[in-house]
């Protein structure tokens, strides 16, 4: 490596002759490293998270999340029932576009009526679905009439931009991303973006908000965690994202960076296949048998508890996550407090499986995503070890997404762990869609391609869908999480945590559990 | 001359017409696009209407005869995932490739002949063994730990260079260049070094391997006796008589930077096409990776056109034939 | 390397061959010493399971709390681990023996695959002329321009994750590069005009092509084939940084170098240093050794 290094340095000196670098960005600049970034800077096109986390800053949301996603105004200043299908938002007042025009009603309804016709494969109807129609009360009022009973409407216009009605129906990527249509009401304006590269922002001074502290600010997108980390050791960039667990700790001693971190919104979830035969049978003693063993809940239960949580959390992910004994933290709306932590027994585990009729344990094949989520492929092998030791040879297999999530869909695992972020902060999101059998007529369970069907939870999910009342609809799902839980629908593993990382002593950032950065979160220190 | 360029063009129609086929058939055996786009919170019904927009229910062929129709009328689609014609979206980021990948080969062509004809013409000197074993490190180890290293080395530990991105840029006959100013080469040095390795640790071997024949053949002991002077001898019969290993590899190599730089520009975030087509492969948006795939098989047929154009050139016994 | 008169006796037999053959490489101790790396690597990979502390490949002897453990440090088996472990506990120097069981395997076999069909396809093409070289040539302009990842994705998809698939993609990524490179320097032997002159006469194809073009287009294509053997064990090593290599749980030594990357800028070198230095170690020599075996093979040298 050395004669690299000596070649290289003596041509880069010769080359460097009178450069200049571009020095540290100045005070009013917040230039930021950051995994991934928008596809469009259309805010209907598409429900990417980090589609989202960009526009935010140049269009404001009807509702706005809480660090922990809990609810809060936005554009809109309340909102009620008022009937079983009718919600009143009230319209924030004086607030302005970019352009100067006024926000009113009518822009709102306008965003609404348009996401279905613009948004792409990545598509925003999944949070205006519940949506009939709407209709403008007054300049100020909006009634959104839905097709059933939707108490979870507001949670889902989290993710409701609003657009500016000015700029047609036309308007479609192509004028967004020229920044011709790209006018919204939030804090930063729009200056360029391509895509895959940066996205430069300027500070909005109408914001009806508070007046933000940076003059300018450039996303950069660098998704190689590596290549992040070392634009901020060298200065180039003054905070990233995703800081991987392997580098956390070399970080929290390095004096030049402040680190934070935050509980995320996303677990690592096994999925037991509990369909009567497996799409790729499990052998014992080197044959295969036709008998799905997971369907057995003792086998289930025996595979839990060979799982050491603490362990991964610890060893695996360097201290950055919590075990996990539910699909999204209890503190959401329908998660439990009641459900007690998974207990690790080894001793136990292997009695189970014994009494299932599998003393020598079986082998199977198990399969994960690669770099989807940080740590997936590092738990996904730590699991089979934890297996090995309680008997059974598990095959991990860390796919790249691309491959993963077609053979998903077509049902092709006996066996899987992926990640589920409970992105709208609310039980119904989450449980609907991986617990509930599989149900095509009303769009639930779409993502259980793991065959499991409990009439009980059905029947609790499809009543709390109906029932506007938070208080007797937030017990129903307690109860759901309960139930799948104990039957291990779905086996969770660890609750994963996120860290950014900064200049020291430049700023603070809050610790937003959706895990965006937020340019207008992020306070200087001074 | 004129009917051997037009027999040329018409196989390249048909390598195209195959690329594209195969890209089809690819993408089809990995998997639904939908699938790898779709939001894990949409239903059946949402993703049922997706597959039927996006037209992916009817039958390949059907697909591909839209596609193909499509194409005769100039129009190679619009990506799934940025909704932008693939074409302007390939055209945007090829100036950044371009300028890489040529640094890149300037870089391996300027060091590794001299590099490679010194170790040949002195084949047991201490030095020739130095480049040798320097050489070897070009393609033994892989891209994207090099690229750290460097980074490592050179933007986190001396501070010398960015860690990654592209400089400014100048628009230069329309096509926006970093290269133009000093600080867009601080950018540009590291890539183009990494990316230039393998390159250059081929190009050493070749020119040495090829020097090392020559020098040892008869007519180059005929041209010393004749009284020629050594650096007559190395120019004229060394140099002429390894050309033509050289520029075959030259021109592979030019098209395989040009087209799948995609480690190198992962590992210091340059933006350019390698990004986007490992980014669109991952995502299978295929009317991206079926229009750049058909540019690269177009590249790879010119390039190497262009090569055995310049082997009759240094050969005169190598005739083009109107057949070849 | 050496400048002794060339060996031009006829050779009798086989043996004899293959003697004046090592008598010729001998003469450089560089590529004797780089031959004897090779054996032993050979010889350490064959024999992992017996010179290994730890079987890395096998779940039940690994143990998490060994992870990430310094070189030196003692684990839980109660052995110095030399080289440290990995984040999975595995004992770097028994992943090395076995990661370069794999790796050679890999880098061998899509070397020699990638090899016998770019050679012959690329001598075909030559030898013929005419439409069969357009074909063929129109067919490796295709391949080329076929990137390895969207072959690697397509065989993981359809077959799933392993080594037949992993060599599959390899070679299908590179016999174009000894094909382009045989065909360039046959057809230039091609046209002169001793083939020209041997083609008039009723001599069998084989001949032609096993006498005359063949030797004269192997000095560059065992250079690019050293090249490529090295390149596919590193080309392997890139596949699974994209997560289309082979199975977690038995890394190769591309793998292990790939997976240890992560750790680099955390300071925790070992866990790529080493298998990386061993990769480099293994390259140099084969190389070493390719460049004496085609200076001995140089069919000029005896002319």
């Amino acid at each position: 490596m050395k004669q690299t290094f000596k070649l290289g340095g003596a041509l880069v000196a010769a080359l460097l002759l009178g450069t200049t670098l571009s020095g540290a960005a100045s005070a009013q600049t917040l230039t930021m490293g950051l995994r991934a970034g928008p596809d469009s800077i259309d805010p209907h096109w598409s429900t990417l998270g980090s589609q989202a986390e960009a526009l935010r800053h140049i269009f404001d949301t009807l509702v706005m999340a809480d660090e922990n996603l809990q609810l809060k105004p936005g554009l809109a200043t309340s909102w009620k029932p008022i009937d079983d299908t009718t919600w009143e938002f009230k319209i924030r007042e004086g607030v302005k576009f970019h352009d100067g025009s006024e926000l009113t009603a009518e822009d709102v309804k306008f965003s609404i009526d348009r996401i279905p016709v613009v948004t792409g494969p990545m598509s925003m109807t999944i949070y205006t679905k519940q949506v009939e129609s709407t209709s403008v009360a007054d300049k100020y009022t909006l009634h959104v009439k839905t097709k059933k009973p939707a108490p979870t409407l507001p949670n889902d216009f989290i993710r409701l931009f609003v657009v500016s009605k000015s700029i047609g129906a036309e308007a479609r990527n192509e004028q967004f991303n020229s920044g011709k249509a790209a006018i919204g009401t939030g804090p930063y304006k729009f200056v360029s973006w391509e895509p895959k590269g940066d996205l430069v922002l300027e500070r909005f001074d109408g914001y009806w908000g508070e007046k933000q502290p940076w003059q300018k600010v450039v996303r950069k997108e660098i998704p190689n965690d590596p290549a992040r980390m070392a634009a901020l050791k060298s200065g180039q960039v003054d905070l990233v994202n995703y800081v991987p667990a392997t580098d956390y700790a070399a970080m929290q001693r390095d004096k030049s960076v402040d680190t934070f971190v935050a509980d995320s919104v996303y677990f690592l979830n096994l999925t037991p296949n509990v369909k009567e035969t497996l799409p790729r049978k499990v052998k014992v003693d080197g044959k295969e048998i036709d008998a799905n063993p997971l369907r057995d809940p003792k086998v289930r239960e025996a595979m839990d508890l060979a799982i050491d949580r603490k362990t991964l959390v610890r060893v695996v992910l360097e201290g950055l996550g919590r075990p996990a004994n539910q699909l999204m933290p209890a503190s959401f709306f329908g998660g439990s407090k009641n459900l007690p932590e998974r207990p690790y027994d080894l001793a136990k585990a292997k009695q189970l499986l014994a009494d299932a009729g599998y003393p020598k344990g079986f082998e199977i094949d198990f399969h994960c995503t690669n770099n989807r989520l940080p740590g997936d492929s590092a738990v996904c092998e730590a699991l089979s070890q934890m297996w090995a030791r309680a008997g059974l040879k598990v095959n991990a297999n860390a796919l790249n997404g691309t491959v993963f999530f077609p053979a998903q869909q077509k049902g092709e695992f006996s066996l899987w762990m992926s990640g589920w972020g409970t992105l709208t902060g609310e039980a119904s999101y989450t449980y609907g869609s991986l617990v509930h059998t599989a149900d095509p007529t009303t769009g639930l369970g779409a993502f259980n391609k793991q065959g499991y069907s409990n009439p009980e939870v059905d029947k609790l999910l499809q009543e709390g869908s109906r029932t506007m009342d938070d208080a007797k609809r937030r017990a129903l799902f307690e109860k759901v999480t309960e139930v799948s839980m104990n039957d291990r629908a779905l086996i969770p593993t660890v609750q994963l945590q996120t860290v950014w990382a900064a200049k020291k002593g430049m700023m603070t950032i809050p610790a937003r559990v959706d895990q965006e950065t937020l340019a207008y979160e992020i306070k200087p220190k001074s | 001359m004129i009917g051997f360029l037009i027999q040329r063009i018409l196989q390249a129609l048909l390598v195209i017409i195959a690329m594209s086929i195969i890209v089809f058939l690819g993408v089809y055996a990995i998997g639904n696009p939908i699938d790898v786009m779709i939001d894990p919170a949409s239903d059946q019904a949402l993703r049922e209407a997706l597959i039927h927009r996006y037209g992916l229910d009817r039958p390949l062929i059907e697909q591909y005869f839209i596609f193909m129709n499509n194409m005769l009328h100039g129009d190679l689609g619009e990506s799934f995932i940025y909704r932008l014609p693939v074409l302007s979206l390939i055209w945007s980021r090829f100036p950044a490739t371009l300028e890489l990948a040529l640094t890149a080969m300037m870089i391996a062509t300027c060091l590794g002949i001299p590099l490679g004809l010194w170790a040949g013409y002195k084949p047991d000197s201490l030095s020739a063994r130095a480049i040798m074993a320097f050489s070897v490190l070009g393609f033994s180890v892989p891209t994207f730990w090099v690229g750290l290293l460097l980074i490592m080395m050179f933007a986190v530990e001396l501070g010398w260079l960015p860690s990654g991105g592209r400089g400014p840029v100048t628009n230069v006959l329309g096509m926006p260049l970093s290269i133009t100013s000093l600080e867009g080469w601080s950018y540009i040095i590291l890539p183009a070094f990494n990316l230039a390795l393998f390159k250059l640790g081929l190009l050493i071997r070749l020119t040495r391997a090829g020097t090392i024949e020559v020098m040892s053949s008869d007519y180059v002991r005929f041209a010393r006796a004749q009284g020629l002077s050594e650096s007559k001898v190395v120019g004229l019969h060394v140099l002429k008589n390894i050309s033509i290993p050289i520029v075959t590899v030259f021109g592979l190599e030019l098209g395989s930077t040009l087209a799948f730089a995609v480690v190198t520009e992962t590992v210091f975030n340059w933006p350019g096409m390698g990004k986007l087509i490992i980014d669109s492969i991952t995502v299978l948006d295929r009317p991206v990776m079926v229009a750049y795939l058909i540019l690269v098989v177009f590249l790879f047929v010119v390039i190497n056109l262009v090569v055995d154009l310049i082997y009759g050139q240094l050969d005169p016994r190598i005739r083009v034939k109107a057949a070849s | 390397m050496s400048s002794s008169p060339a060996i031009s006796a006829p050779a009798e037999t086989r043996w004899v061959r293959l003697g004046n053959f090592w008598s010729d490489f001998k003469q450089s101790p560089v590529a004797v010493a780089a031959l004897i790396v090779i054996v032993s690597v050979v010889l350490m990979a064959v024999l992992a399971p017996l010179v290994a502390p730890q079987d890395p490949y096998n779940q039940q002897t690994l143990d998490l709390f060994d992870a990430r453990l310094e070189p030196g440090e003692v684990g839980s088996g109660g052995y110095v681990h030399w080289l440290g472990t990995d984040a999975a506990g595995r004992d770097v120097y028994s992943a090395i023996l076995y990661g370069l069981r794999t790796s050679l395997i890999v880098g061998v076999m899509a070397g020699t695959f990638a090899l016998v069909l770019g050679a012959t396809v690329g001598l075909i093409a030559a030898y013929y002329g005419g439409r069969i070289e357009a074909i063929i040539m129109r067919v490796i302009d295709l391949q080329l321009s076929l990137p390895a990842i969207l072959l690697a994705l397509v065989l993981v998809a359809m077959l799933g994750q392993g080594l037949p698939q992993l060599v599959t993609a390899l070679v299908a990524a590179q016999y174009a590069y000894f094909a382009r490179t045989t065909h360039g320097a046959a057809s230039a032997e091609r046209r002169k005009d001793y083939i020209e002159a041997a083609l008039s006469t009723p001599l069998p194809a084989r001949q032609v092509l096993f006498r005359h073009l063949l030797p004269n287009a192997l000095p560059p294509l065992i250079v690019v084939a050293t090249v490529q053997v090295a390149n596919s064990i590193a080309l392997e090593a890139t596949l699974s940084f994209l997560g289309l290599g082979l199975p977690l749980t038995q890394p190769s030594l591309g793998s292990l170098i790939s997976n240890g990357f992560q750790f680099l800028l955390s300071g925790r070198y070992w866990i790529s240093i080493y298998p990386g230095i061993a990769l480099m170690l293994t390259v140099v020599a084969i190389n070493l050794v390719g460049d004496q075996v085609r200076h001995v093979l140089n069919p000029r040298r005896s002319r």
